[in-house]
């Protein structure tokens, strides 16, 4: 009954619809595309998100980490990684007379921080260099050339590959440890976790370790709060939804409209079926349906669209299309029909509740 | 007894500063297996009347009855089971919805009724109409003396005690509205029921058992 009565006019069936289609569809494929967003943020940081931090404290006696904090940082952390280093900052002169103005870091474990464009990063880096393609570039550096670092010599093992992420571009000149022996302290310790909660849970566990309320000998930063990229993808996609939003809530007053048009276009016949006997209920109960069929029709539609649109947006931003089949963004094509559904039969219930307590004698008066 | 008593029934209308009484005071009655039609000017109260009768409408004052039963102070929804059970309507323009079959426009004032399936008595009153090869027909397949005659099968589709026609023959033809007319008046006497029909067709009259007129919102007799 209900399907017919929208089958009679179809046009206005077919736009009222499509409103909810275009609201489906924006609601669903912004969600879609912060998921797509989120994604690939996460898979870019990814190197940074799993990493803890570790350097001297604001109230520490030394102006660095000590071998000691060292060794009793890798007997608290023994399911991750422990890269102490130190650094400085050097100016490196090439025989053309270029230079080019870069950080030393003085590490072993070269292997877990840095990811190599040409050669192999050592897991213990015991005599050799590694430094940034770009700067090896401008100083027209190739593999087995010497560079030369407070009086001692470095043949480059490796070209590091330049922004491997952000805030660790700047690596430039790695050498041995040794190669800064006269530092006593590690300027930095760097933990790699397995992932950014376990990340997180060392950087509890070390502060806790180390650190007082107003005794902070440690500053062990992880990236939960060193960055707030996580707070701002929140805010980008709470912004891509409000504006999803805004489109349901006007695909909601096109239903408000049509679903009126329609009942005061068939006030007469409403006041037909209250002469004949159907109670209020019932006739409540068929406008409802009708808004909801309308609003289940529009939501289908919206959510197959909202899906092509979904893969399309995953293939721009992450280069898989199949990530639209995650249900983290499938989730969001749930939402869109839900509330197409729960929008259509809200904005019914206005004209639906007119409609049945219309006085029958002046509905049939037309 | 009667099967539809008004005693002393009065409607008033307010509208602004202005009170109309379209009925001042009506007693009327009529009994199963009778045909009344009430007659009278436009704006003397017919209409009222029949919506008092068909309680789609509450008076004034005075008492309404059905089959010996006060329903004057019956709230809206005992009035619509009321309606549902002992009532039928014929409208003038017919008022049959325009998406469903002869069939279905029949049964509708039970299709929302889980409890009953009313289908079979729906085509057999299109069959004793004359529409037994119209079922599946829509409405603008219909010429207008068969969609008032599907309207009079809706009418009797609950087996109501009163008919209530409001100028059934109004949009018919001379002739159409003859034949619409014996058909009332054999279902009339085959389903045992009042019809109260209001008119200003000369013809209804002819096939009344009892005419009314009204005037002013009064009855002449």
């Amino acid at each position: 009954m209900a399907w017919r009565n929208l089958g009679r006019n179809r046009l206005r069936t077919a736009l009222a619809a499509l409103g909810i289609v275009i609201g489906v569809v924006a609601i669903c494929s912004l969600g879609m595309a912060t998921v797509a967003l989120e994604q690939q943020a996460t898979s870019q940081l990814g190197d940074l998100t799993n990493e803890v931090t570790v350097s001297a404290g604001a109230d520490s006696d030394t102006d660095g980490v000590t071998q000691e904090q060292v060794e009793e940082i890798r007997s608290i952390v023994t399911d991750a990684q422990v890269v102490p280093q130190k650094t400085n900052a050097t100016t490196l002169e090439a025989r053309n007379g270029a230079e080019a103005r870069v950080s030393v870091t003085g590490v072993t474990e070269a292997s877990a921080l840095y990811d190599l464009t040409e050669g192999e990063a050592p897991d213990r880096l015991q005599s050799g260099a590694l430094i940034s393609a770009d700067t090896a570039d401008r100083l027209g550096l190739e593999m087995g050339d010497p560079i030369e670092y407070d009086g001692q010599l470095y043949r480059v093992q490796g070209f590091i590959q330049s922004e491997q992420s952000f805030g660790f571009g700047g690596g430039d000149l790695v050498i041995p440890v040794s190669g800064l022996s006269e530092q006593t302290y590690y300027d930095t310790v760097t933990i790699i976790a397995s992932d950014g909660e376990a990340a997180t849970a060392i950087g509890e566990r070390l502060d806790t370790r180390f650190n007082t309320e107003d005794d902070e000998r440690l500053s062990v930063t992880t990236f939960g709060n060193q960055a707030q990229v996580g707070g701002f993808l929140d805010t980008l996609s709470l912004a891509l939804m409000g504006i999803g939003g805004i489109s349901l809530v006007v695909a909601s007053v096109a239903i408000l409209n049509v679903m009126l048009m329609s009942t005061v276009e068939r006030r007469g016949e409403i006041g037909v079926l209250r002469a004949v006997g159907i109670r209020r209920g019932e006739v409540l109960r068929m406008i409802l349906t009708e808004a909801a069929l309308l609003g289940a029709i529009g939501g289908l539609i919206g959510t197959i669209v909202s899906f092509t649109v979904g893969m399309i947006l995953f293939h721009l931003i992450t280069g898989d299309a199949t990530g639209a089949f995650g249900w983290a963004s499938l989730r969001y094509l749930v939402y869109g029909f839900g509330f197409a559904v729960v929008a259509s039969v809200l904005s019914g219930i206005y004209p639906a509740w007119k409609a049945a307590n219309d006085s029958p004698v002046e509905a049939l008066r037309g | 007894m009667s099967v539809v008593e008004l005693h002393d029934v009065v409607k008033r209308y307010e509208s602004g500063a202005e009170i109309i009484d379209a009925l001042k005071g009506v007693d009327f009655s009529a009994d199963r297996g009778e045909m009344v039609t009430v007659t009278g000017p436009s704006g003397s109260g017919k209409s009222t009347m029949l919506n008092m009768i068909g309680l789609l409408d509450t008076p004034t004052a005075g008492v309404v009855c059905l089959d010996g039963r006060h329903v004057t102070d019956f709230s809206e929804d005992e009035r619509t089971e009321e309606r549902r059970s002992e009532l039928g309507f014929v409208f003038q323009d017919f008022h049959l919805l325009p998406m469903l079959t002869a069939v279905e426009n029949v049964e509708l004032p039970s299709m929302w009724d889980t409890s009953v399936d009313r289908r079979d008595r729906a085509i057999d009153l299109l069959r004793r109409v004359g529409l037994g090869d119209r079922l599946t027909h829509t409405p603008d397949e219909l010429s207008g003396g068969q969609k008032q005659r599907v309207a009079i099968a809706r009418s009797l589709i609950n087996e109501p005690d009163i008919l209530l026609a409001d100028e059934p023959t109004g949009n018919l033809d001379q002739d159409t509205g003859a034949t619409i007319l014996d058909e009332m008046s054999r279902l009339k006497d085959e389903e045992n029921i009042a019809i109260i029909a209001i008119t200003h067709d000369e013809q209804l009259v002819e096939y009344a058992d009892r005419v009314v007129r009204l005037v002013d919102g009064v009855i002449r007799t």
